[in-house]
């Protein structure tokens, strides 16, 4: 029906925006595991994942902490950035999706990392799902799930942040070993 | 809720409600802003490729964090159906262009401020595309200024897949998002065009774009003196509602031609009236404290008991003329993000085909 009207969403049809993602197979806990942080700009995100990282360490035995700042909240992260999570990293978690583009861009880094085998937790604040979920689908991982934590992260004082963190820590842990993280079908 | 299938067997024979099933089919595909579409065809954009000569296969934009880029094909195909005549495709490319010259762009059509692009179209084109440059040139009303605004927007949400509530992230968006695309009105401007501070010569059709997040009029009938006018657009630039933060706040001026004409009858380039502005368009740090704003997320621009110019630099504030000479308004914009206006336009390529006849 009407075969003739053209698709205006299709570009070159070697665009590779509709293909399926494959998600990194889970360990059974942290313990004795490398973790790596991959902060925005954000206000507060690199503070929230520095208290994650600690907190991790103390009481799920994670051995070594890398921490990366990207330099864009819009994009991913650059290429030398992914290579040292990759060289230096058994898990990652991602954060802090907290505006638009950035909530986006946040899964967009954790499919990549999943897709080079290390698990990634991406966390985002509960105000931008739509987002984080539409670039899931964009990106061949719909359903892709992610740890949401209650927007906003950015006025928070030290303390605010710490507290923030402490609660967010069970679901990074679980979403990193449990095997039910793999995108819906 | 979906529209049933258009029941072509009864409308076989009415054109009309065959158009309008096809109308309704391209909402049900969620390619539309929410007005109608005119459905694009092959022949619809070999008629628009015509105009241009660049390949239909050439890549005029990419999102890489989307996986997504943008032919001039899907550009015409959204330019046809944002409802442009083959003719002013080459007006909607220089305008794509302009936008992704500007450093913000990049992460702007996710972003909750939700900016629009501020098109100005300079140059002899304005006339043969009957691109209104005078009365109501905020729109609506004129097909062209209308329809090459909406094929940015339509780029936008079908090339890159960035709709409202999904990518799109506005946490309010603005009055007249991708319906803004302006005409100098150069013959009623006392300086030169502006396409021509940005670095295209005069007479040239030039195309040059800023995104901004609202505009706000000023209405001063009552004065002959430039500086009082000065003044009152100073007030508004300085607006602390305006300023999210940073070293600067952001703004920019589409004069009316009556106070365009006072400022030239004075002797006021159009640097001296952006001097003007940038030395008087200040704010005490103490206005900031006030605000719950002197601790802003991001870096605070003046110590206390300090005042502290809310213009990031006198050529910083882009001014242009447009309207009609009946009444002495204005209307005061604001650049999206930190980054100001690239300063470049962008000239409009015809295809040889079309310079030839």
């Amino acid at each position: 029906m009407f075969d003739s009207i053209i698709d205006p969403t299709l570009g070159r049809a070697a665009d590779p925006d509709r293909g399926r993602a494959a998600l990194a197979a889970r360990p059974a806990s942290l313990s004795g595991l490398r973790l790596g942080l991959l902060a925005n700009t954000k206000r507060n995100a690199e503070q929230f994942l520095a208290e994650v990282g600690m907190l991790l360490t103390e009481r799920h035995g994670v051995t070594t902490v890398v921490a990366r700042k990207k330099p864009d909240i819009t994009s991913t992260a650059p290429e030398p950035i992914l290579d040292d999570l990759r060289a230096w990293c058994d898990v990652v978690v991602v954060g802090v999706g907290d505006c638009g583009s950035c909530s986006a861009s946040a899964v967009a880094d954790g499919i990549i990392l999943e897709q080079s085998g290390l698990p990634a937790v991406v966390v985002c604040t509960d105000a931008f799902t739509a987002s984080a979920d539409a670039m899931a689908g964009l990106r061949g991982a719909p359903g892709y799930r992610y740890l949401t934590v209650p927007h906003p992260m950015a006025n928070l004082t030290p303390d605010g942040v710490r507290e923030r963190a402490a609660a967010a820590v069970p679901g990074i842990v679980g979403m990193l070993t449990r095997r039910a993280m793999a995108a819906a079908p | 809720m979906t529209t049933p299938p258009p029941d072509l067997a009864e409308h076989a024979a009415d054109s009309v409600e065959q158009a309008k099933a096809v109308i309704e089919y391209c909402y049900d595909q969620g390619w539309t802003d929410g007005l109608p579409v005119v459905p694009a065809t092959r022949s619809g954009v070999e008629q628009f490729l015509a105009t241009t000569d660049r390949g239909a296969e050439e890549i005029i934009g990419s999102a890489p964090h989307l996986g997504r880029s943008i032919t001039v094909a899907q550009a015409a195909a959204n330019a046809i159906m944002a409802g442009c005549k083959p003719e002013y495709f080459p007006v909607v490319l220089a305008a794509w262009e302009a936008v992704n010259l500007e450093r913000s762009a990049r992460g702007a059509w996710q972003s909750t401020s939700g900016p629009s692009p501020l098109i100005v179209v300079n140059g002899p084109v304005r006339i043969s595309l009957e691109i209104n440059y005078q009365g109501g040139v905020f729109g609506p009303g004129f097909r062209a200024n209308a329809t090459i605004a909406r094929a940015i927007g339509l780029i936008v949400r079908n090339g890159y897949g960035i709709r409202p509530q999904e990518l799109e992230q506005a946490t309010q968006g603005l009055p007249g998002r991708w319906s803004v695309c302006l005409g100098e009105n150069e013959e009623l401007s006392p300086w030169e065009p502006f396409s021509v501070v940005g670095g295209v010569d005069p007479g040239v059709d030039a195309v040059s774009a800023v995104l901004i997040r609202t505009c706000e009029y000023v209405d001063n009938r009552g004065t002959d003196s430039p500086e009082a006018v000065l003044a009152d657009f100073a007030d508004t630039l300085a607006r602390l509602g305006a300023y999210v933060g940073g070293a600067h706040s952001s703004g920019g001026l589409v004069l009316g031609p009556e106070h365009a004409q006072l400022f030239g009858r004075h002797g006021y380039s159009r640097g001296d009236v952006q001097q003007w502005l940038f030395e008087h368009a200040v704010r005490d740090h103490a206005d900031l404290v006030a605000a719950g704003k002197a601790d802003a997320p991001v870096s605070e621009p003046a110590q206390a008991g300090t005042s502290f110019p809310m213009m990031p630099s006198a050529t910083d504030i882009p001014i242009l003329v447009a309207g009609a000479a009946n009444a002495a308004m204005s209307m005061v914009f604001r650049p999206f993000g930190w980054a100001p206006w690239s300063g470049r336009s962008v000239p409009v390529a015809w295809s040889r085909a079309l310079t030839e006849v």
